[in-house]
């Protein structure tokens, strides 16, 4: 009897510790698969763009080499021996840091970027404490604010050139918007036409930037970076469902940012997505119950709203419940099945997309372009599909005397579906004129459920903020229905059906 | 002195024309490379010793050996080869390629097809720096000459062979004589230098196997094929054959191109450009291009060639030697240098980029009498911070004459410091500099 070995993976030794590593890995690569990337400090590599080999900061000391090597460029070889903290290698990067610093204005004070820069960091980490570098700095005059796009805010003093953002104009996106312009210490980003950018994915830029050279206008200004909290979520702009960071301070988001899924968004998102939070966050918002009361909508209480919405359902005789396809699974698996429950009307439940110029299925739904964007602007439209709710087909399902629409904010409006309408879920005030009355629900930042996206990928996403004012779960009002009481409803942070 | 092998016929009259070239015996070698194998002329390069003659002095035959028998695409298509040619002359104190364009184009397409032949090139691009307009002009006609005559295009002197040539005009970047930097910008990009590896053998041009050569390299090829690889190793040194053009100027009473053996020392060179201007007394020479590091006067008795220069702390380099007397500020000389550097770094590795700009300042501030001894005492760290860190070599050119200068001549820059002024020039006047940032932008 033989046996055969599996061929030994190869292997590489960063810091004392052996780590296998592919075929075709660089000594970054291997280490970031080893989770040992943490003492390779970078400014041009980035994991989703081509490798530059530029700034010098990542170079590591190899056994056997003469000079040091980019990690970022070299690639990994069996038996490699890499030491990514001697003396050699430090002193090189202390190098880097203070070429960088020499011409850079150190305005962290008043720059956005502060407390999350890579220039700050590595220069805690690597720089020299004192500068030999006594000469006037290069000053862009024109250039402290220059204007990239109406997104899109430059301060080209600030520029370290390690263009990230050249090369994800020129890779990712292929639009090819930003360039170089001139050569040497005198060499500027630019954009190749005065209109700017033009890409729908140019908040990445901001992301990549490591320094305050380009920052994110609906974000610049509005917030310290040390007051945010990191949480985790998924925008629910479009059915691709990628992930993100909602950074947020006392149950406000202030920013999206992408966070890396290599099965969904890579490390990117676009720009319609990284704002939408602000739907949730505006003025006009219904965070109230409402009643009509003649003519027009009066704010009420939850104790007053819930029993008139279960007398409601009580005297219907056909009721249709229409579930936005921006609903999470679990709220519209649950309405579906409780809220007939209530009643011995006939109930018929449907969905409703509307968005992107029509979609009713998942088959109407379409990329946008080579990137992310999808033409179904909800989250949730096959898990929608997955629970057998199938779009509401005017010219068929009619003769309602209730509808129910129940949404989280993306579906559009439909057409007229009963004499009587309800709103379920999130609103504006424009929008709610033409309903009986408003539930005021929770958005996706301030539920937790799932969604299924266009590639049939199911995540589960967290509660980011509390609900808006006295917007309430879904659970909550049907808990309130079954006590059939005006018990107050009592609203818990992260509580969905 | 030792027979020229490449300008001989430099006074010919013509010589620039097909016919005069081939009356002197000129594509004979071409005829007779057709006969040799490609692995035949590339052992007959490699036994002559010739070593590149750009500045990196890299042993012509085994970069040619470098180049990939038969490379194919993944779905088995054959890939093409590509032959380039760098006449992108820039390097300060170097004008020998210009000489033999002008008076010798033919010597360099006759070269180049031998070249290709070797390597199994389909074609080839020459690449000559914007300024040289009449070069341009010089070999163009020759390309259309050479077609002409069935030396250039499809079947190669009526062999099977087909091979042809394109001028490709640069845009003025003095680090687009790098080679990756000018493969870039032969393909409309940047001219930025590629990392390494892939080197060009492997993905050049266009992202084909590429071999880059400077135009004297080709032009020394069809002397070897003619005489023998024995002949031209015989003229040099042990490890480097043939004779070089040196491009002789500054302070010397006779500047020009001289083709002499490798070996020559630079002590006779001098002597035999009839010494230094005016018969001052020498103060330094620069003996490879602006990037070689400066050897004081002290330090001249040291043979031409690539190993015995490397050993004396410089660089044959593109064999440019500027002649400094005692009579010119070294620190000018320096402050000079590095705007130029400071003027033509590309810019993409931090080191290059940021501290080519702070040397020249810093220098300029030196030469203008505003200096420091802790100036003095920063540059060594500076440019040990930049040499041997970046992509490329131009940051390990620009420490050759700040750090050469302040070490062999750090009594000129004390002076500075001390007087506040330049003491090479008249009291009262004024160091012109337009460092200033804001000046530039």
């Amino acid at each position: 009897m033989t046996t055969s070995e599996a061929p030994a993976k190869p292997k590489l030794t960063i810091d004392g510790q052996a780590v296998e590593f592919q075929p075709g890995d660089t000594i970054m690569k291997a280490a970031e698969r080893a989770r040992m990337d943490g003492t390779i400090p970078r400014f041009c590599y980035h994991p989703g763009l081509p490798v530059a080999g530029t700034c010098r900061m990542c170079t590591v000391e190899v056994e056997k080499a003469p000079k040091l090597m980019t990690a970022c460029s070299t690639p990994a070889a069996d038996g490699m021996v890499v030491l990514t903290q001697s003396d050699r290698v430090r002193k090189s990067r202390s190098g880097v840091m203070e070429f960088l610093l020499a011409n850079h204005p150190l305005d962290c004070p008043v720059c956005d970027q502060a407390g999350e820069c890579s220039l700050q960091d590595y220069n805690y980490e690597y720089g020299p404490s004192k500068s030999h570098f006594v000469e006037d700095k290069r000053v862009w005059k024109e250039a402290t604010t220059k204007r990239l796009s109406d997104k899109l805010t430059l301060n080209m003093n600030r520029c370290i050139h390690c263009e990230r953002c050249v090369r994800f104009t020129e890779d990712v996106t292929k639009t090819h918007e930003l360039l170089m312009d001139n050569r040497a210490w005198r060499k500027e980003l630019t954009t190749a036409l005065d209109e700017g950018l033009f890409n729908d994915y140019q908040g990445n830029v901001a992301d990549i930037c490591p320094v305050g050279a380009i920052t994110f206008n609906d974000f610049r200004f509005h917030k310290r970076v040390w007051f945010l909290k990191e949480k985790t979520g998924i925008c629910d702009g479009c059915a691709k469902g990628c992930s993100i960071y909602a950074d947020e301070e006392k149950d406000t988001v202030y920013r999206y940012r992408a966070r890396f899924n290599k099965d969904v968004n890579d490390h990117w998102i676009c720009d319609e997505g990284r704002v939408s939070f602000h739907t949730y966050q505006q003025a006009d918002r219904i965070v109230q119950p409402l009643l009509t009361a003649g003519s027009t909508l009066n704010a009420t209480s939850w104790e007053t709203l819930v029993p008139w919405f279960t007398n409601e359902l009580k005297k219907a005789r056909r009721v249709l419940i229409l579930i936005g396809t921006d609903a999470s699974s679990e709220e519209a698996a649950t309405i579906a099945q409780v809220l007939p429950s209530f009643s011995s009307a006939d109930f018929v439940v449907r969905s409703w997309n509307g968005t992107g110029d029509g979609v009713r299925t998942s088959a109407d739904d379409a990329p946008l372009d080579h990137l992310l964007r999808r033409r179904d602007q909800t989250s949730n439209t096959r898990g929608i599909e997955g629970l057998g709710i199938k779009p509401w087909n005017e010219a068929q399902d009619q003769n309602f005397d209730l509808a129910i629409y129940f949404r989280s904010g993306r579906a559009t409006l439909p057409p007229s579906m009963a004499a009587k309408e309800i709103a379920w879920g999130v609103f504006s005030l424009a929008e709610a004129q033409r309903f009986a009355a408003v539930l005021p629900g929770l958005s996706t930042l301030e539920k937790f459920g799932t969604y299924t996206n266009c590639d049939q990928i199911t995540q589960s996403f967290e509660t980011v903020v509390k609900g808006l004012g006295g917007s309430a779960s879904v659970r909550k009002i049907l808990d309130g229905m079954k006590l059939k009481s005006n018990t107050p409803v009592r609203e818990v942070a992260g509580d969905t059906i | 002195m030792a027979d020229k092998l490449l300008t001989q016929h430099n006074d010919v009259e013509g010589s620039h024309t097909l016919d005069v070239y081939r009356s002197l015996g000129g594509y004979s070698a071409l005829e007779k490379a057709l006969t040799m194998t490609p692995d035949g002329v590339v052992d007959e390069v490699k036994k002559s010793n010739l070593r590149g003659r750009g500045g990196a002095g890299f042993p012509t035959g085994m970069k040619w050996s470098f180049m990939p028998k038969a490379p194919t695409f993944p779905d088995g298509r054959p890939k093409p080869k590509y032959l380039v040619c760098n006449a992108d002359e820039g390097e300060p104190g170097t004008f020998k390629d210009r000489l033999l364009m002008t008076r010798h184009p033919h010597m360099l397409l006759e070269g180049m097809i031998i070249a290709a032949h070797a390597i199994g090139a389909s074609r080839g691009f020459i690449y000559i720096r914007g300024e040289f307009v009449f070069e341009i002009k010089r070999v163009e006609d020759a390309i259309v000459e050479a077609r002409k005559m069935g030396i250039l295009g499809k079947k190669v002197l009526n062999t099977d062979w087909s091979f042809d040539l394109v001028v490709y005009r640069g845009a003025g970047a003095y680090i687009c004589g790098e080679e990756t930097a000018l493969l870039n910008s032969l393909e409309g990009k940047r001219g930025e230098p590629r990392l390494k590896p892939p080197f060009p053998a492997m993905v050049g041009a266009f992202g084909m196997p590429t071999c880059v050569n400077n135009v004297e390299t080709f032009c020394a090829v069809p002397t070897i094929i003619s005489n023998g690889a024995a002949a031209f190793a015989a003229i040099g040194t042990e490890r480097s054959g043939g004779t070089r053009l040196f491009c002789v100027s500054g302070e010397i009473e006779k500047p020009g191109v001289y083709e002499l053996p490798l070996s020559i020392n630079l002590r006779d060179l001098i002597d035999h450009c009839g010494g230094v201007l005016g018969g001052k007394k020498l103060k330094a020479v620069i003996p490879g291009g602006a990037s070689a590091p400066m050897l004081s006067a002290a330090e001249i008795d040291v043979a031409m060639d690539f190993d015995s220069l490397a050993k004396a702390g410089t660089m044959a380099g593109s064999g440019g030697v500027i002649v400094i007397s005692e009579d010119t500020c070294i620190v000018a000389v320096a402050a000079r240098l590095l705007k130029f550097y400071e003027h033509e770094s590309c810019g993409q590795c931090s080191q290059c980029r940021e501290g080519s700009h702070w040397l020249a300042r810093m220098f300029a501030r030196i030469e203008a009498g505003g200096g420091t001894d802790a100036d003095l005492d920063a540059i060594a760290g500076i440019c040990s911070n930049m040499a041997g860190q970046t992509i490329c070599a131009f940051a390990d050119a620009v420490t050759g004459p700040a750090l050469s200068s302040v070490r062999k001549f750090r009594h000129d820059f004390e002076e500075h410091v001390r007087l506040k002024r330049c003491p090479c020039k008249p009291e009262g006047h004024v160091v012109r500099h337009d460092h200033h940032a804001s000046a530039m932008l």
